[in-house]
């Protein structure tokens, strides 16, 4: 299967950075929430970790999938040798991001429900990828379905805000609307390359508030 | 109205109110300073136990008190950052 080019040429490398960004930022979320688990035992924030874990992860591999396929068009002046490779590299970038971005907002999305039935989340982890890997169209929906989970993880925050209204709830709060916006435009992006781009930087505004909250969390 | 204590802050009162008892520290003072029923304390105690942050001893006259260890001591340091984090995320 080709997929299309999701991001406008002028945007290829900018992406990569990008990616990589939200993947260090996602990683100290995780890594954190690992570090407060082993000092509470609280099962939430262990699924907390796992989840943040595996988004960190997707954002690796699409990272590290994305610049080999640059590499691969710069590289190959032959054009078969050039759209074979390149059509590999996006093929396995595509799908392995795909599990772990959905592992990582079902985990999130699960631990919202604050129930200790783990069959949910494996339910709601094999319905999701089912549902994507036997549509047509692959990338829009997995977007919708990331989309439908970020949307019930927004709720979850604005459940939290409104309970405890702080400046750090209500950044997350924000940051989330943020990261659901950018998930919708990357839908749109399917056929309309620009809305790629403006989803990455929807997402680099969230990750920045998150980023900010972790800063004020740790200046306590 | 106050709100109700979470999981967390129960944790962080029972560990709290072993801390800053000077000398022997038995149930009933964890009780009291806690404040929370004896079923609930009993859940509560052999959950911190179970997980390390407490430990159980015996007196002489076979009389249960209990001591704050290393983990107990750090999620009380802690406790702020954790909060934080906590509440920021809704994890609580």
């Amino acid at each position: 299967m080709i997929f299309p080019q999701l991001s406008p040429n002028w945007f290829l490398g900018y992406n990569v950075a990008l990616e990589l960004i939200f993947a260090i930022v996602a990683l100290i979320i995780g890594a954190f929430a690992f570090k407060i688990y082993k000092k509470t035992n609280q099962q939430q924030i262990k699924l907390f970790g796992i989840s943040f874990a595996f988004i960190s992860a997707s954002y690796i591999v699409q990272a590290i999938f994305n610049t080999m396929a640059i590499i691969e068009a710069n590289e190959h002046t032959n054009l078969l040798i050039e759209l074979s490779s390149i059509v590999w590299f996006q093929m396995m970038g595509v799908y392995t991001n795909i599990i772990l971005t959905i592992i990582g907002l079902c985990t999130l999305a699960y631990m919202t429900f604050k129930t200790n039935k783990t069959r949910i989340l494996y339910l709601m982890i094999i319905i999701s990828l089912l549902g994507i890997f036997l549509s047509a169209n692959i990338l829009y929906m997995f977007f919708l379905f990331s989309t439908i989970y970020l949307l019930v993880i927004l709720v979850h925050f604005i459940k939290n805000y409104l309970e405890n209204k702080q400046k750090n709830s209500l950044l997350i709060a924000i940051a989330f609307i943020f990261l659901l916006i950018g998930s919708i435009h990357f839908m749109i992006s399917v056929n309309h390359q620009l809305f790629y781009a403006i989803g990455h930087i929807l997402e680099l505004i969230a990750y920045m508030l998150i980023l900010t909250n972790f800063y004020l969390v740790l200046r306590k | 109205m106050n709100k109700k204590r979470d999981r967390l802050e129960i944790i962080h009162d029972i560990l709290l109110s072993i801390r800053d008892k000077t000398g022997v520290v038995r149930q009933t003072h964890i009780l009291y300073k806690s404040n929370l029923s004896h079923q609930m304390l009993v859940e509560y105690v052999g959950e911190l136990i179970e997980k390390g942050f407490i430990l159980e001893k015996k007196d002489k006259k076979k009389k249960k008190f209990y001591e704050l260890t290393d983990k107990g001591f750090n999620y009380l340091s802690d406790y702020k950052v954790i909060r934080g984090f906590v509440d920021s995320y809704g994890l609580g």
